[in-house]
């Protein structure tokens, strides 16, 4: 149950040699351990039991700041979750990524849970995380899908392939895409930048792969570009309870708009794709329009359009569109 | 796993510990540091009980390593006290009542010192945010908002210290649930204690072997015993039912729902944490499981007991006047079919507690609401006589009717008996979830009949109820939700049958209602129906039909006194009328928002149904003048024992500073009863008035004295008069009467008059009924499917209220459930045994409540008492399911009302195509 190995790593050198002695030992389970909630949650459950765990709070100084150029937003991954929604200058210049923030977990969970491990957040499908269901290609490759013909009525139905429909979980990944950031990886061989749309794959033949990232691989920040759409911006967010509860459909959306007419808008979409969803389609439809309800539902209806349902899940499609269209038309009437 | 030496202040104490970094900090304080007042609810950061401060911040305990906490300062609830002194926060959580059980409070103090250290003035919105993460089951938390908001303020909770019947007095037990001192189940057990873990079935309904144990013995040095059905002295069978015990301690061989036990773990904790589940070697089978009543009333199902032909337990069935008859001949008649969940208890303390041999005894020291049932079936089970178990609660971090069967008791028993070890044990929050009951699913099919006055004429009723693997509190539903069926009116006609059918589904039993709730949610909303199609106000509708004195009911009791539903509604009615008016207000110019206004109503039969249940109270008197109120009536966190002080004061006219409470422990208080059926105030209260006038009886006959003689106690002197003469005794020169130093003892026995239900079931099934009403204020968002309740108003005729701050929670604490039932709580067997699969509604959920006590004094209750905990909850599912319909149109016929479903029965009322 327990891993034999606990590391703390406090310093960049100190984590370039722990990547070094992973590369000789590559089929090692190792894990990052930042805020933990949800590590430890699937440690204790038996879903995942990392051989060594390298606790990297410790790099706080080096990826745990928010800071500002003229053209971007930087968020270290170490930055904690409360921190980045209650900053000022988010709150007031980038009111998704706050929303997005302030809408997910619980206090506590938000004062403890990193952004780099937010994103990176497991799905909350039962068969996956119950070891007791033998059959979860995400956690056992091969072994197929019990959610298809199971209790689904929280899976996806974007994105989704035969062999997976698990719901990516998260809140701020939606923001993130919507908002076309980019993330900064740091592995043995130095730092890449991806665009964070790139960084979770769907589940296609192979659900136990989530993301890009290679063995050893680190999240150590986010550059989140300024535009004209970011102060026009909004998480919404439609759960069974008023708090602490994931997304059945939620709705990341941002928009320039100009005389009236939308210059640019952002769709992204959570609770209904198996990662953080962009509705590219959607959002070429109102380009050039008039922020109407007209429009509005007729971009809902294409966001949806490629769905595919469950009997579970089959209402995910009509409360997606109502929640888009409910999302464009807040946007639209927001002061900025 | 290493060892590592870790470093950290604890309420600014350093502190080492020599652990795996891995190892949680909430096992670290409470194992290693003996710092219990953190509790641990789920293990995984869903239910905040765990709450800490970490450098100044909410953190949960249970996800954080200790490596973690390496050079970082935490600080517990027991750091809250300075100086012996309770902070101004806890103390305001005391004075508001902001705690029932207390098994959140700590988590929920932590998150509110975060609040405040930041915002010592916060806002309600504020309280909302920063208290979300923690979950109670049982205040409802308005009182725990009020508390927290009343820092920083000059008004002060309306707070007596007077211990007379109807004052505010705070829970005389409080004081331990704000300092974490309190022991709850999982709090204490003696040091050299081995930890047990039972095994089970993975299966919803599956055959099974074991394997050769040996290897697993090899491979774990530190696994003593393995128990099987084969270990069991007695008889390896439990259950409410004297007639009906079906449920084994140990599945033998055959498993009849998922999260059965099928042998148990018995070692030192570090081996029992270790081995895995699967490392057991068990051969299954697996059999077709039978899911949903549907499934076992087909013809061709599986017969899952012996006794149960077609899989049905029993059925139950009253019927009065001619219900064809009356239907046929009414003006109006509806029909419809609701369903119900399974829902779950939800308290926050898991099952825990630990049992030791004394001898030729057993002790169990745990987590229960009925220690002399416990007593009884744990004795059958070990083979012992009644007298050589000894039951001692733990304090109850919730209840509500899931800690009346037994659970860990005969595990934690039998294997402290054979090892002549303590055993120790805590269920996880997926073990708890998934072993224990539930509330009965309900498929109801009902018709009602009424004239075009408004004049109810029949009601037809027929329950299904899921009652799962085993028996548990099945046949109550048999019993007691036919009486129930037709709700607190007057209905010349009807006919109510039920079945509680055996599935391969969590056990159901005995939840907040026994059954009267779903039938509510049926009731309720056709009498909704009925109101509409004869064009006349639900209210009034409701009002016109109630049940007065001299009504009969049903069940063809006549009810002579204490019949408050009538005064309830008139309490209700201005607000309803304003709420209404604002409704219509607002949905003239609302876009997507509708609001609405419903009403509820229930009733509720308190005690056992046509049953026999007793309680015995007792009263001493000791040599130095101290009062020691020996009470059985075990307090689950809703305040009988502050209720029992406030009993035995005010009938004896002593202060509480002389009377000490003796509770719960099977060797030394009498038999009060279980605490379930909202019976705790009317029936022990009932019995403590009749030991108080016993004790005071004594004391006169001792002076000599006649009626009406007066007493007054004054250290060991007792002075008695009688108006002419003055007596003077000193008790220390009286000769002890009671082994526990008592010069005198007064005792008193109640059971209420009941009689038996005919085959019509006619009869007197309950002494005495309580009656509530409510009213809620919603608010739909008719495209995304989402209800927000915006106000809750709870009328109640409680008789009298001994404590009206208890009596408030109560209600909170129920409407706070009702709330849950009607839009967010489903339990799914083997897919949501966790807190955040499973929702309860959060501090956000639950809406301001405004609350009434009606006292329509109840000539057999104590100061004219009745009941509360369960009447609190009936009317608010019907109530918010109603407004529901005021506000959109929109009949939910089955709950929750999640988004998902409401838009479906939006888009069926035909009415929001167009704005689509």
């Amino acid at each position: 149950m327990y891993p034999f190995g606990y590391q703390r790593i406090d310093t960049p050198q100190a984590l370039k040699a722990a990547q070094q002695r992973q590369r000789g030992e590559a089929d090692k389970a190792v894990s990052y351990l930042a805020g933990g909630t949800t590590l430890l949650d699937l440690m204790k459950l038996g879903t995942l039991a990392p051989a060594e765990i390298l606790d990297i709070n410790g790099l706080a100084h080096d990826y745990g700041d928010i800071s500002w150029a003229d053209d971007e937003l930087r968020l270290g991954a170490l930055v904690r979750m409360s921190a980045a929604a209650d900053h000022p200058r988010i709150r007031s210049d980038f009111p998704v990524i706050a929303q997005s923030l302030d809408l997910a977990a619980s206090p506590q969970i938000r004062n403890m849970a990193s952004l780099g491990g937010n994103v990176l957040q497991r799905t909350r499908c039962n068969y996956f995380r119950q070891t007791g269901w033998t059959a979860c290609n995400k956690r056992q490759p091969g072994s197929g899908c019990a959610a298809m013909e199971g209790v689904n009525r929280k899976h996806a139905i974007l994105g989704v392939s035969d062999h997976c429909i698990a719901a990516y979980p998260g809140d701020f990944g939606q923001a993130l895409v919507a908002l076309e950031a980019r993330v900064d990886i740091l592995g043995f061989h130095g730092t890449r930048t991806l665009p964070f749309h790139q960084l979770h794959l769907a589940p296609g033949s192979e659900p136990e792969r989530e993301t890009v990232l290679l063995p050893g691989e680190l999240i150590t920040g986010f550059h989140v570009p300024i535009g004209p759409w970011t102060r026009r911006s909004l998480y919404l967010k439609i759960r069974d309870r008023e708090s602490y509860e994931f997304a059945l459909v939620s709705a990341a959306v941002a928009m320039h708009l100009d005389d009236n007419v939308i210059r640019d808008v952002r769709i992204a979409l959570g609770g209904v794709a198996t990662k953080p969803w962009r509705a590219h389609e959607a959002e070429q439809q109102l380009i050039g329009r008039r922020p109407d309800l007209p429009a509005f539902e007729a971009a809902s209806k294409v966001a949806f359009a490629a769905a595919v349902t469950r009997p579970g899940n089959r209402y995910k499609v009509d409360l997606g569109q109502q929640t888009l269209t409910r999302a464009l038309l807040q946007l639209a009437e927001m002061e900025v | 796993m290493t060892q590592q030496s870790i470093r950290f202040t604890v309420n600014d104490t350093p502190a080492e510990v020599s652990v795996d970094p891995l190892r949680r900090l909430a096992d670290v304080l409470r194992e290693d540091l003996g710092l219990t007042g953190t509790k641990i609810g789920c293990n995984a950061g869903d239910c905040g009980a765990c709450t800490v401060l970490v450098d100044g911040r909410q953190s949960c305990a249970c996800l954080v390593p200790i490596g973690q906490a390496a050079g970082h300062a935490i600080v517990t609830v027991e750091g809250l006290v300075a100086k012996g002194q309770l902070s101004q926060l806890q103390q305001a959580f005391q004075d508001h009542g902001a705690a029932q059980c207390g098994i959140c409070t700590p988590g929920m103090l932590m998150a509110a010192s975060d609040l405040l250290a930041q915002t010592p003035s916060p806002s309600e919105q504020d309280v909302l945010d920063a208290l979300g993460g923690v979950l109670c089951r049982c205040t409802g938390y308005r009182k725990i908002v009020d508390a927290v908001l009343s820092l920083g303020k000059t008004t002060a909770a309306p707070v007596s210290r007077n211990a007379v019947v109807g004052a505010r007095l705070p829970k005389v037990d409080g004081l331990a649930k704000m300092t974490g001192a309190e022991r709850y189940g999982a709090d204490s057990w003696p040091a050299d204690s081995l930890v047990l873990r039972a095994i089970r079935s993975p299966h919803h309904h599956a055959r099974f072997g074991f394997g050769d144990f040996a290897a697993l013995f090899a491979a774990h040095p530190g696994l003593v015993k393995i128990l099987t059905a084969a270990d069991i002295p007695g008889q390896n069978v439990f259950g409410i039912y004297p007639t009906g015990k079906d449920q084994p301690v140990f599945a033998e061989g055959y498993a009849r729902f998922r999260g059965e036990a099928i042998c148990a773990l018995v070692g030192d904790a570090a081996t029992i944490a270790a081995i895995r589940d699967d490392e057991v070697p068990v051969e299954w089978e697996t059999l077709s499981p039978l899911q949903g009543v549907e499934a076992a009333l087909s013809p061709h199902a599986a017969q899952l007991h012996e006794t149960a032909k077609g899989n049905v337990l029993i059925e139950g069935r009253l019927a009065r006047g001619d219900v064809d008859a009356a239907i046929t001949k009414a003006d109006i008649r509806l029909s419809d079919n609701f369903q119900t969940s399974f829902v779950e208890h939800a308290y926050i303390e898991p099952e825990a507690g630990y049992a030791r041999r004394v001898g030729d005894r057993l002790e169990i020291f745990a987590t229960t609401q009925t220690p002399y049932m416990d007593r009884d079936e744990v004795a059958l089970i070990m083979g012992l006589r009644q007298e050589q178990i000894r039951i001692i609660p733990s304090a109850v971090g919730g209840g509500f009717g899931g800690k009346l069967d037994l659970s860990l008791q005969p595990m934690i028993g039998v294997a402290a008996w054979l090892l002549n070890r303590p055993v120790r044990c805590t269920y996880s929050r997926p073990e708890s979830m998934a072993s224990t009951t539930k509330r009965h699913p309900a498929s109801i099919a009902i018709t009602v009949a009424a004239t075009k006055e408004g004049r109810l004429s029949a009601v037809r009723f027929h329950g299904d109820y899921n009652t799962g693997a085993y028996a548990s509190w099945g046949p109550t539903v048999a019993n007691r939700v036919p009486v129930h069926a037709m709700g607190p009116y007057h209905v010349p006609a009807v006919y109510c049958t039920t079945r509680a059918i055996y599935t391969n589904d969590t056990p159901a039993g005995a939840f907040r209602g026994f059954g009267v709730p779903q039938a509510a949610i049926a009731l309720e909303t056709m009498l909704d129906d009925l109101a509409e199609k004869l064009d006349l106000c639900p209210f009034e509708f409701r009002y016109l039909n109630a049940l007065d004195k001299g009504s009969v009911t049903a069940s063809g009791q006549r009810l002579d006194a204490s019949v408050g539903l009538r005064a309830c509604l008139d309490a209700l009615r201005p607000q309803w009328e304003r709420l209404r008016l604002e409704a219509a207000d607002f949905n003239e110019t609302s876009r997507h928002l509708r609001r609405g206004v419903g009403v509820g109503c229930g009733w509720y039969g308190i005690g056992n149904t046509s049953l026999p249940n007793p309680s015995i109270m007792r009263i001493g008197l000791k040599r130095d003048g101290c009062i020691t109120l020996y009470s059985g009536a075990l307090d689950i966190g809703q305040g009988s024992n502050t209720i029992m002080m406030q009993i035995c004061a005010d009938a004896l006219g002593v202060p509480l500073s002389i009377i000490d409470l003796v509770t719960g422990d099977t060797d030394l208080t009498p038999d009060a009863g279980k605490t379930s059926a909202s019976r705790q105030t009317f029936v022990s209260g009932a019995a403590l008035r009749l030991a108080a006038d016993d004790l005071r009886g004594q004391i006169l006959r001792l002076a000599n004295v006649g009626e009406p003689g007066r007493f007054a106690l004054d250290g060991r002197t007792l002075r008695v008069s009688d108006g002419v003469t003055d007596q003077v005794i000193d008790l220390a020169r009286l000769p002890a009467a009671g082994e526990n130093g008592d010069v005198l003892v007064g005792e008193g026995r109640f059971d209420p008059p009941t009689t038996p239900l005919d085959a019509d079931g006619q009869g007197i099934p309950y002494a005495t009924y309580s009656f509530s009403a409510q009213l809620a204020l919603v608010e739909v968002d008719i495209e995304l499917g989402t209800t927000k309740v915006l106000r809750i108003a709870a009328a109640a005729d409680v008789g009298k209220a001994i404590n009206p701050t208890q009596v408030e929670g109560q209600l909170h604490g129920g409407v706070a459930q009702g709330l849950g039932l009607a839009l967010m709580e489903e339990y799914i067997p083997g897919r949501t045994e966790n807190l955040h699969d499973y929702l309860i509604p959060t501090i956000g959920d639950v809406p301001p409540i405004d609350t009434y006590i009606i006292e329509d004094e109840e000539p057999l209750g104590p100061f004219g008492a009745k009941g509360i905990g369960e009447p609190a909850l009936v009317p608010t599912a019907p109530a918010i399911l109603n407004a529901i319909r005021h506000a959109t149109g929109a009949r939910v016929t089955r709950v929750p009302a999640t988004p998902d479903r409401l838009r479906a029965a939006l888009r069926a009322t035909g009415r929001y195509e167009a704005a689509k």
